[in-house]
């Protein structure tokens, strides 16, 4: 929880350091101009982002904060990469060929990310909803980076997306969430080891160089943007009781008493 | 191999900081055509490309959103009509990058001259008439190599607009800008989206170096401007047969 006593989302329209000089309206609710035909007072809800490695236990915690929001009463919806109408399907299909640049992907992630914020997160917003982020910007920023593209070209395709509300990176060292991803499905995906960039002939150990290449982009990305840091190794329900806290701090739920329901018992241990 | 030049890869917006400067590092030319529907443009590039190919010249031809990798994706958001001004953008530019990385910097450094129907000129107009910014598109296409050359071909928004409504059946839905809701008529938003399309070329003549044509002059006429100004530009006996890159 190292962030916790800074600035929750600076730098507030800090993008552009000097000299240029702008047409378009800063706003607070987005990292740089507003997507085109959005009028932030419109956008009641909150954005809530958890960011972390595959094996960080994102999904579980996401699934368990849903169904404590909607215990105190708050309907949510939840978004993730890859989960556009739009392209998701596009995406897997040119992943699984090995024609696709790293340019070209970043951007069908960006398209992704953009049709559903515009098609389903907006309209969540408008009507008062939460919202959960399984990923957000900060994960293709972080991929697109140790790719080799810039960062201020990253940042800047995603300037017009929402500003969370709170962002949480959940950390866990690289044998950690080999072991956990190694127990989920007995093998290491493709790109969670970034085998694209030939880090190694060895799976384990281009797992571990690539996750320690991402991890040194979110430290950065971390001190730009204020995540809140949660160590993700520890019990799945001491993550839940700090991520509550949180949100209920800013949301103003009072009691953050929770236990799972049977359907969920599974994922408390 | 000629000399490699500093230049700017985004001349109106000096802001976007040093990494925005590329090298033009690489023996090839590129040589791009821009305009709005109906100012002849096409027609210019395909002569040009007639006269270079019979010559024999290494040379590529290009066109504006044909990569075969996301076809699939922009028919089906066009088809049900899923797209925004931002998504809409995002896709045509997804099409661009893979065509950028895998054909025209390639071809650029294997010496080819490589012709390019419309270019990244149509995304600023264009996607900034439908409401994207104009410094995040800027940026989106800060990777494209800078041409050699820009046509510029305009033709005053009354004669291309006739061109194009006179021959075709139907105006395609986001073709006549229809996303916007500008008009209800399909040939009045056709004709308010080329104007402001028209104006956003036109505010980059200077800034972006465009060689202004004048598309109501006749084909021929046209075409012999056009192959002059290439000449005088561009260093042809580098592409010509028996040249090696």
């Amino acid at each position: 929880m190292k962030r916790a006593s800074g600035p929750i989302n600076a730098p507030r329209g800090g993008r552009r350091k000097g000299g240029m000089k702008k047409t378009e309206a800063i706003s607070s609710r987005f990292f740089g101009s507003a997507l085109p035909g959005v009028k932030e007072e419109d956008l009641a809800g909150n954005l809530f982002v958890i960011e972390g490695t595959d094996g960080s236990g994102r999904s579980t915690q996401i699934a368990l904060l849903k169904e404590w929001l909607e215990l105190e009463g708050f309907a949510v919806e939840t978004m993730g990469l890859r989960r556009s109408y739009l392209v998701a399907e596009d995406i897997d299909t040119l992943m699984a060929e090995n024609s696709i640049t790293r340019l070209t992907l970043a951007l069908m992630y960006c398209t992704d990310l953009y049709d559903q914020l515009e098609r389903r997160i907006l309209p969540a917003l408008r009507s008062g909803l939460v919202v959960l982020a399984d990923r957000y910007i900060f994960t293709l920023i972080a991929r697109g980076a140790v790719r080799g593209i810039q960062r201020e070209y990253l940042h800047g395709i995603y300037e017009l997306a929402l500003r969370p509300d709170l962002t949480f990176w959940l950390t866990v060292g690289p044998q950690a969430a080999f072991d956990r991803e190694f127990k989920k499905s007995h093998s290491i995906s493709y790109w969670e080891a970034g085998r694209d960039m030939s880090l190694s002939d060895d799976l384990y150990q281009s797992f571990v160089r690539y996750q320690l290449l991402v991890r040194k982009e979110f430290e950065q990305l971390s001190l730009r943007h204020g995540f809140i840091e949660i160590d993700g190794e520890h019990p799945i329900p001491v993550v839940n009781r700090q991520l509550r806290a949180r949100i209920a701090a800013h949301l103003g739920i009072r009691g953050t008493r929770y236990e799972p329901s049977h359907a969920l018992a599974h994922l408390w241990r | 191999m000629p000399k490699a030049k500093e230049i700017s890869i985004a001349p109106t917006n000096p802001a976007l900081g040093p990494h925005r400067t590329l090298r033009r590092d690489y023996p090839g030319a590129l040589v791009v055509v821009e305009g709005t529907d109906g100012s002849g443009k096409s027609t210019q590039l395909y002569l040009l490309k007639r006269w270079l190919e019979i010559g024999g010249f290494r040379l590529h031809f290009t066109e504006w959103n044909s990569s075969p990798l996301i076809k699939s994706a922009t028919r089906r958001g066009k088809q049900r009509r899923l797209l925004t001004p931002t998504t809409f953008s995002l896709l045509h530019s997804a099409d661009f990058a893979d065509r950028c990385e895998r054909q025209i910097l390639p071809l650029l450094h294997g010496g080819y001259l490589v012709l390019a129907d419309r270019y990244i000129y149509t995304a600023f107009s264009r996607d900034a008439a439908r409401g994207c910014a104009p410094h995040w598109l800027r940026n989106l296409y800060s990777f494209a190599p800078v041409p050699d050359i820009t046509f510029y071909f305009r033709a005053p928004l009354d004669v291309a607009v006739n061109r194009i409504v006179a021959g075709r059946p139907k105006l395609k839905y986001y073709e006549a800008g229809m996303d916007l809701g500008l008009s209800l008529d399909r040939a009045e938003s056709f004709r308010i989206f080329q104007e402001r399309i028209l104006n956003n070329y036109d505010q980059m003549v200077q800034s972006d170096h465009f060689v202004l044509m004048d598309g109501t002059l006749p084909v021929d006429k046209l075409q012999k401007q056009m192959r002059k100004i290439v000449e005088a530009r561009i260093d042809l006996a580098r592409f010509a047969p028996g040249s090696e890159a």
